[in-house]
């Protein structure tokens, strides 16, 4: 007890994050961990506990760095068609873009706890489009914009550079007319 | 080889066959309390044991019993490192399981599961 870690636990779980992103949880081996964190073996296990730790402490930071200050962001655009072309520009970006829609697709349905996760990351993004589109919109509303720009950084994880802003803004433009 | 199953709030650990042996150690009973994870962990027969402070020790062939190493203790039972598991404890001797099983995706998805239910009986501090 007490003894110091020997390495930084910020910096590995940031690497382990663009590992999961890149390579998804079943993807990530150990191994791959242990090469790319730098780390031992027996000193991963003993601060994360198992690779699922891990994971879930990558996932944490993601959405603490890059996802909730983003729909903290979208939140306070002027206007829907702002913060429409921010969300679908940046929403799940980051040094580990694409995490949280590789998680809600791979490990949500079979572990609560990132579900969990991917929910807060989700609900962060609606909350923002219903304080953008004021207390009258119907709640659906924030919810089906939240979903295009999922659809939108799905499609671009896809079609590497597909533009998703001009889909984002015709339907901003079809709602705000 | 070995089973791993629940009773109650208490992880089963039963070696197999002769591994009971080869490992000098029959049955391993860890409360859930104490257990901090489940990982499918091929490559972590490759690495270093440590020293072997009883049980057996072939490499490529088996490596079952107790290991020192790092300051830890390790209870190894793996002959095919395909179904290596991986099991992180607190409080007990051992810091940590390493034992093949028939499948690992199902003993670490049971291990995972009683953690939870284990979890979700008691709210903690949160």
């Amino acid at each position: 007890m007490g003894r110091p870690r020997a390495f930084d636990e910020d910096e590995a779980v940031e690497a382990a994050a663009r590992l999961f992103a890149a390579h998804g949880f079943e993807g990530t081996s150990v191994d791959d961990l242990v090469g790319a964190l730098g780390v031992h073996r027996g000193s991963l296990y003993k601060v994360f506990g198992s690779k699922r730790g891990l994971y879930l402490a990558a996932l944490r930071r993601h959405l603490d760095r890059d996802v909730l200050p983003l729909t903290r962001a979208v939140a306070e655009a002027a206007h829907l068609p702002a913060a429409l072309a921010q969300a679908a520009a940046a929403y799940d970006s980051g040094p580990a873009a694409g995490l949280l829609l590789l998680s809600a697709a791979e490990r949500a349905p079979l572990d609560p706890d990132t579900a969990a996760l991917v929910e807060e990351g989700l609900a962060a993004l609606e909350a923002a489009f219903t304080g953008v589109l004021g207390e009258d919109a119907p709640p659906p509303l924030a919810e089906a914009l939240a979903a295009t720009v999922l659809g939108v950084r799905l499609r671009g994880r896809a079609t590497e550079g597909r533009p998703g802003a001009a889909a984002v803004l015709a339907l901003a433009d079809r709602l705000t007319r | 080889m070995a089973q791993l199953s629940i009773v109650d709030d208490t992880l089963i650990v039963e070696v197999e066959g002769l591994d009971k042996l080869w490992a000098l150690k029959s049955r391993l009973e860890i409360p859930l309390a104490n257990v901090r994870g489940a990982t499918a962990d091929p490559g972590i027969v490759h690495d270093s044991k440590g020293i072997r402070m009883g049980g057996t020790h072939l490499p490529g062939v088996i490596t079952a019993g107790t290991f020192r190493s790092q300051g830890e203790w390790v209870f190894w039972d793996v002959h095919n490192p395909a179904g290596a598991v991986v099991v992180e404890l607190a409080d007990e001797r051992y810091s940590r399981l390493v034992v093949e099983v028939a499948d690992p995706r199902a003993a670490v998805a049971l291990v995972e599961a009683a953690m939870r239910a284990y979890a979700a009986a008691r709210p903690g501090p949160a």
